[in-house]
């Protein structure tokens, strides 16, 4: 039997600079590991992106077949400047935007606080509130203006059902825009409801039973220990409200198509028009940047506020 | 000598001729020969189901097989665009919209229908619709003369005045002949809520722009001085066009329902339909659905007529026609499809069949024949008159802009977010600009008093 000690040992001759570029790639395959998603996220996001601000600081026409861009930033700036119907759409976005959210928040959060409060059919109020969410807007807003169908809508029908006068919901500039934001209500409390309730429920009992032990009523303990609680949550629900709310397009497009009159424009609506309606390629890319701009600058001005509340 | 025919063979004769039978009572409609396979992009339209039933008389006529991609009205535009802007179109063949087609046309993305066959040609009793299957590239401008056939309306829509004619008869009021006559009458027949006296179309946008249009045209007022010869003044601003637009907003105000403003094509066909309306004017084609008792309370009871006249006794009605092309960058066995099916859809035969189907044909010919004379196709005779005068409107390529500003302000004369003259000064201002920033041969008239 042959001992370990007779084995002759085959030693490998260190060979340095093989060991440095083993070394370099050991170090560095964090980070080209993460090259196939960046392609990827340059394919997607970048160059659709750089594509939209030379889009923007051109003009683009067809002729023989193909594509004709020429370099007229001024020209577009120019048409933004000089747009009639932007500035009632911007007008109208943020009252839009102000008012629905606003709604929205108040009545999310006291729909999970009531709805977590409820001792039985917890589940199934919770199944049946969120139900608006999972409709298509291209369906809510169909079903709404039928609803609000000033001769055969159901609202007019009960209204002259009771003897009251029927209402012009979308036909009317005082109301329409009132009209549409009720629609985003309905379709959006259960959102904020759904992403509220889930914090409810993570509230430790103790807490709750700690407050009312040291004699806090039900409206101190709302709110020295519930909301606080909830604050984080209701950030994240009023960011992602507000982002969607400010790209609303599908009910209002169906509802009223911004009328009459510019009562219901908003900022999407109009975007699409001089899209796809003027074929406007240019302007509308100059336009999609400003829109973008309003909202990253929403995003820096709630992220401060955020930052400012939670200290 | 008659040939003395055993028992057997004159059985083989009698059953060959029944065999036989179906095929000769079909042998007028062309045979187009064994085709590629192509895709139609057609719009989710009212009058779509007579085109589905045409395309399915056609395969069943010729084995050729179509594939039809429905698609609802908003979207047909994107992807008739990207279908042309991408390497190889999807369709061998797409209906659009008259007004979309300039883009097509001066985007050179179609193909010319002679280019595909230079035997091809349009059968002398197709309807001209405005020409607006020609492009004329040096003019800029949709005619025949010096034009490219680029395209055929597969749909010709124009408006009608449609009228009760028993309520009218029980009121004692004779159809109107003209748009004064219309207002009286619908002051008289007016009981609201019960009853709107005359629906039209008051929403921003194509809805108001489309339907005044013919109001405007009635009183001999334009939006553009003469753009195919290249002067494209704005006349928007004319005190023609204000006394229409006065005219039309009395109209809408007196006998419309509260809601004029946002009243759309939807709206005006419902309330004709469930009797709420005595008059109104709409697109032939919804009439195929005032006879559908599955949606009509009003079957057989409403009567077509040419829109009325002006003061001046000028008429006018816009045309709306869904025209097929080809596009440039579809491969060549389908262009040729396409071409093929073309020529079957325009043959008496099978406009007559898509007239049954529920379909407008665009042939006089349909229009002159027995069919004519059938109660269920009553509109015919208006319609076949309203081609006289019809037209087509903002035929260039800033044609969507311009609808846009007109919708725009129209709309809100109406809703009296404005007066009448601001509403058309702006207007005129809007589209003179448009014009200058273009490089048109523009100005415009002297403001109207606001």
């Amino acid at each position: 039997m042959r001992n370990a000690a007779d084995v002759p040992v085959t030693r490998r001759v260190p060979r340095p600079a093989q060991d440095v570029v083993a070394r370099l790639v050991n170090r560095s395959f964090r980070y080209w590991s993460l090259l196939p998603a960046v392609l990827i996220f340059a394919a997607l996001t970048l160059y659709p992106l750089l594509n939209l601000m030379r889009m923007s600081v051109s003009t683009i026409d067809f002729a023989q077949g193909a594509t004709l861009w020429t370099f007229t930033p001024l020209r577009n700036l120019e048409a933004l400047r000089a747009d009639d119907v932007l500035r009632p759409a911007v007008v109208n976005t943020v009252v839009f935007v102000v008012v629905s959210v606003a709604i929205e928040m108040v009545l999310g959060v006291a729909l999970a606080i009531g709805v977590a409060g409820l001792a039985r059919a917890k589940r199934w109020v919770r199944t049946v509130a969120i139900l608006p969410i999972l409709v298509p807007p291209v369906a809510i807003g169909s079903m709404w203006k039928l609803m609000y169908n000033y001769d055969f809508g159901i609202f007019n029908q009960a209204l002259v059902a009771v003897g009251a006068m029927p209402v012009n919901w979308l036909g009317s500039t005082n109301i329409a825009l009132a009209s549409v934001i009720a629609v985003d209500v309905w379709h959006w409390v259960p959102f904020v409801f759904l992403i509220l309730f889930a914090a409810v429920e993570g509230i430790p009992p103790d807490l709750l039973e700690a407050a009312h032990v040291d004699g806090a009523s039900r409206g101190q303990t709302l709110r020295l220990v519930v909301l606080p609680l909830l604050r984080p949550a209701i950030v994240v629900a009023f960011l992602f409200r507000t982002i969607l709310a400010f790209k609303v397009f599908d009910e209002v497009f169906l509802l009223t198509a911004g009328g009459p009159g510019t009562s219901t424009e908003l900022v999407n609506l109009h975007l699409y028009k001089v899209f796809f309606e003027q074929n406007r390629l240019g302007y509308g890319a100059m336009l999609s940047l400003a829109v973008i701009a309003a909202i990253v600058a929403f995003l820096l001005v709630s992220r401060r506020a955020a930052l400012a509340v939670r200290t | 000598m008659i040939p003395n025919l055993g028992f057997t063979r004159m059985l083989l004769a009698v059953i060959a001729l029944a065999a036989a039978a179906p095929s000769l009572a079909q042998k007028t409609f062309l045979d187009v020969g064994k085709q590629a396979d192509i895709t139609v992009l057609v719009g989710s339209t009212p009058w779509y189901p007579a085109f589905e039933k045409a395309v399915g008389l056609y395969e069943q006529q010729t084995g050729n097989h179509i594939k039809l991609d429905v698609t609802p009205f908003g979207n047909i535009l994107e992807k008739a665009r990207n279908a042309v802007r991408s390497g190889q179109s999807p369709y061998g063949l797409m209906t659009l919209d008259t007004q979309w087609t300039i883009e097509f046309y001066e985007g050179g993305f179609l193909s010319p229908l002679t280019d595909i066959d230079a035997a091809f040609v349009m059968p002398k009793e197709v309807l001209a619709y405005g020409d607006s299957g020609y492009w004329n590239a040096q003019k800029r401008w949709r005619t025949a003369d010096g034009g490219k056939l680029m395209a055929y309306t597969v749909l010709g829509n124009v408006q009608l005045l449609y009228f009760r004619g028993d309520l009218l008869k029980q009121a004692g009021i004779a159809p109107p002949a003209t748009w004064n006559d219309v207002l009286a009458a619908c002051t008289k027949l007016a009981k609201p809520p019960a009853t709107y006296g005359f629906v039209a179309r008051g929403e921003k946008g194509n809805g108001i722009r489309y339907d005044w249009q013919s109001v405007m045209l009635a009183e001999g007022a334009q939006v553009v001085k003469n753009p195919e010869a290249g002067d494209y003044t704005v006349t928007i601003n004319s005190p023609q066009a204000k006394a229409a637009l006065d005219l039309y907003i009395e109209l809408l105000k007196r006998c419309g329902p509260p809601n004029f403003g946002s009243l759309g094509q939807g709206d005006v066909i419902q309330l004709l339909a469930t009797g709420k309306a005595p008059l109104g004017d709409v697109v032939t084609a919804a009439f195929a659905s005032f006879e559908d008792p599955n949606k009509s309370a009003v079957v057989g009871k409403l009567e077509t007529a040419p829109l009325p006249s002006g003061a001046g006794g000028a008429r006018g009605a816009v045309i709306g026609n869904w025209n097929a092309v080809v596009p440039k960058n579809a491969p060549d066995a389908q262009k040729k499809a396409a071409l093929a099916f073309s020529r079957w859809f325009l043959t008496y035969d099978a406009q007559r069949a898509f007239a049954e189907a529920g379909g407008i044909p665009n042939r006089s010919d349909v229009y002159t024949s027995d069919l004519a004379k059938n109660p269920k196709y009553r509109w015919m005779p208006a319609y076949l008159e309203t081609q006289q005068f019809a037209r087509q409107e903002l035929g260039y390529a800033e044609g969507a802009q311009v609808e846009q500003i007109l919708g725009l302000r129209l709309n809100q004369a109406l809703i009296g977010e404005m007066s009448s003259g601001k509403a058309l000064n702006s207007a005129a201002a809007e589209i003179e600009a448009l014009f200058r920033k273009n490089g048109r041969r523009t100005g415009v008239l002297a403001p109207l008093p606001e």
